[in-house]
């Protein structure tokens, strides 16, 4: 009983100990030195007219593919998001961040999902640079476009437009290099930036060997590969904001689809990837407006196209030029802190292959119409449905599949206060 | 040929003679303007007769701060939603936190209602207590004294003036307050009812009480049932009114008030809140007449 009564009155103390020594007070504490953190969860309940195994076999024709379901690379398996019928948890995102020094901050956003966990951003952030430039490096979400260098859960529709997704893949222009920002002393928005960039993007501008190393398909190239302009600048009428912006990417382009089980093949050349953007914004009071977002994405890829068979012996290996381009334009009304309601209309425009100098015959009408209607119940918790038709996906025998997808979204998010860029 | 070499060679130097102070708030913008007089020039980020915790963080505002010479906001978290990204994208050192030419006036006075546990279960709180410290009129005068000082610590050549028009205003402002509590002495007591508590430093200042808030908890959107709630309160504690702010729809408000009989009274929050509310002085004339 004493026993008892000893080690409880112990243990009181210690608690109670615990509870009164102050923050401040605790010898070597660093508590007040944990950056900034959050965690957002991104899942969905996805209702589509076409089977999963069928799904990841659709392509855009002359243009993309894979873009839905999951496949098998090798050894890994990867996911797009919302990729089976039924739950997804699409990823985890664990942002930190904080300052470093007087002279840079540093911000990291992880995704953790069922395949691992994928490094999205790993950035610093100078802020103590002169003329007015701001210098980031590391991995980051390039200032290409409008779109690209928002996050998943900061976009409007739970999937990406068309034409980034095709041209680009999920991730965009998401890269490992150095960004350099100079915003000018005019009396209006003007930004100019330039990046370096390693060039690692699967769908466009890679620059990784393909094939065996001793003899490849299609040799590889010595990064940096990719480098990226853009100005983008925003007037104010009223309470109407006006922004628009050009772009232009160009690198190396290697395009692996060698071990893929049906029709392998490959691509190496040069690619160049121009963007016009153009957002319109009126506020009708603290908490509703409408937004009006279109971009136009046009890409030139130029090189050689390499046919394989099976066993990944060359068969045919034309000269490919692909002229393409594309646009989105979606309008979103924001209700209240509740609601808000959206459309978007897709289109590839041009889809122009030309091999061996023989312009090959692609279908028309490669659009999708989406809706959306979201539901916040707080700043930090939205719920979205949102139904689509997608009419640019084609299968393996070149038949036009109509895609018909529900998507019931959610984002929860806990922790340190986001606050996202216009 | 020589004067216009003068003319050139000059012209930058009147530019860099004249601070450009940029301010997150209309009323910070005032006061600044007060006591930096012809000095300085300031420029106003949000509007006033918007929700200051939600200003769309608009490219024009990026210019806005990398124009600046310094910037001084409210802090205690009302700007957490939208000025980070407005500093991080102007790449301004003048503007970065850890300069010199930045100030955080909320570190300057004392914020109430300062939560005991910080939750979101409790609604968006802001966990360093309540940030509409602006408006006791009492607090107008610690940060037109800390304006004051920030101002001579980035351009000591005119102290005397800072020092001067402070001075004016100091004065100007102490015989205000007694005229302004002169007419909220028959006040002092009464219960009122807000959307959100963004009058708690004037409540406090003229002995008024806020029994209960439409909006459920901080940040979270009305709902039916703690409407209902709220009338049955307002029906037992006989409160003398709702205050409410100009930029929530007073739609909930109204509706309470047709069920109970207590009138709304809109209550500007900062300078062009309200038309013909354009100093510091005319917010605190109406706020203190509006309550009949």
């Amino acid at each position: 009983m004493k026993k008892i009564l000893l080690s409880s009155a112990l243990c009181t103390a210690l608690v109670y100990g615990a509870d009164v020594l102050p923050v401040e007070k605790r010898t070597f504490d660093q508590s007040k030195f944990i950056p900034d953190i959050s965690l957002v969860m991104d899942a969905s309940y996805v209702d589509r007219n076409v089977k999963d195994d069928e799904v990841g076999h659709l392509e855009v024709p002359g243009v993309a593919h894979g873009l839905l379901g999951s496949h098998t690379h090798g050894d890994s398996n990867h996911a797009t998001y919302n990729a089976e019928n039924g739950f997804n948890l699409n990823y985890a995102e664990l942002v930190l961040s904080s300052s470093v020094d007087p002279f840079f901050t540093m911000d990291g956003i992880f995704h953790f999902s069922e395949n691992g966990v994928e490094i999205e951003e790993l950035f610093f952030t100078s802020n103590a640079l002169r003329y007015d430039t701001k210098l980031k490096g590391g991995k980051f979400n390039s200032n290409f476009g409008y779109l690209n260098e928002q996050h998943h859960h900061a976009w409007d529709f739970a999937d990406m437009p068309l034409v980034y997704e095709s041209f680009l893949g999920m991730h965009g222009i998401n890269e490992v290099g150095a960004q350099l920002q100079w915003t000018a002393p005019t009396p209006f928005y003007l930004m100019a930036g330039f990046e370096i960039l390693q060039g690692e993007n699967e769908q466009m501008f890679g620059k990784e060997t393909i094939g065996d190393v001793e003899n490849p398909i299609a040799e590889g190239e010595d990064g940096p590969t990719l480098y990226v302009g853009y100005i983008k600048a925003s007037h104010d009428i009223g309470d109407t904001t006006i922004l628009g912006g050009i772009s232009y990417a160009q690198g190396a382009s290697r395009i692996d689809h060698s071990t893929d089980e049906e029709n392998p093949h490959a691509f190496s050349g040069d690619a160049k990837l121009y963007g016009a953007d153009l957002v319109l914004l009126h506020s009708l009071d603290s908490y509703s407006s409408i937004k009006w977002q279109s971009e136009y994405l046009q890409r030139e890829l130029d090189g050689t196209q390499y046919t394989l068979d099976v066993d990944g012996n060359i068969t045919g290996s034309p000269l490919m030029l692909k002229k393409q381009s594309g646009l989105y334009s979606q309008l979103i009304y924001t209700h209240d802190k509740n609601w808000k309601i959206g459309l978007r209309y897709d289109t590839i425009l041009k889809n122009d292959v030309i091999s061996n100098g023989l312009n090959v015959e692609q279908p028309n009408g490669l659009d999708k119409y989406t809706a959306m209607a979201e539901y916040h119940t707080s700043e930090f918790a939205r719920f979205r449905l949102q139904y689509s038709q997608d009419n640019a996906m084609f299968n393996e025998a070149g038949q036009r599949e109509k895609i018909s997808t529900i998507i019931l979204q959610t984002n929860i998010s806990i922790g340190a206060h986001g606050a996202h860029s216009f | 040929m020589k004067k216009l070499l003068t003319l050139i060679t000059l012209l930058p130097l009147t530019l860099l003679a004249h601070l450009n102070i940029a301010v997150s708030y209309p009323y910070i913008g005032a006061l600044t303007k007060t006591i930096g007089g012809e000095h300085i020039t300031t420029t106003v980020l949000a509007k006033g007769n918007w929700d200051p915790h939600f200003i769309i963080p608009r490219p024009s505002l990026i210019t806005k701060v990398r124009n600046a010479d310094a910037l001084i906001m409210n802090g205690g978290q009302l700007e957490i939603g939208w000025l980070p990204p407005l500093i991080n994208r102007a790449g301004n050192p003048k503007t970065s936190p850890s300069s010199a030419t930045f100030l955080n006036l909320s570190h300057h006075v004392e914020l109430i209602n300062k939560p005991s546990e910080v939750d979101r279960k409790d609604g968006d709180i802001h966990p360093d207590g309540n940030p509409h410290f602006h408006l006791d009129p009492k607090n107008t005068l610690l940060l037109a004294n800390t304006i004051k000082e920030f101002l001579i610590s980035i351009d000591t050549e005119h102290r005397d003036v800072y020092e001067k028009n402070f001075a004016v205003f100091l004065d100007m402002w102490h015989k205000k307050m007694s005229e302004w509590s002169q007419k909220m002495s028959d006040k002092n007591g009464l219960k009122v009812i807000q959307f959100h508590d963004n009058l708690a430093y004037f409540n406090k200042a003229y002995g008024l009480t806020n029994i209960g808030t439409i909006e459920p908890l901080p940040g979270i959107p009305t709902s039916s049932k703690h409407t209902i709630n709220t009338i049955e309160l307002i029906k037992r504690e006989n409160p003398c009114c709702i205050l409410h702010d100009v930029y929530h729809s007073t739609k909930t408000a109204d509706f309470i008030s047709q069920k109970t009989g207590i009138k709304v009274v809109l209550m500007p929050h900062d300078i062009e809140a309200l038309e013909n509310i354009d100093n510091l002085s005319a917010l605190f004339d109406y706020l203190t007449g509006a309550i009949k």
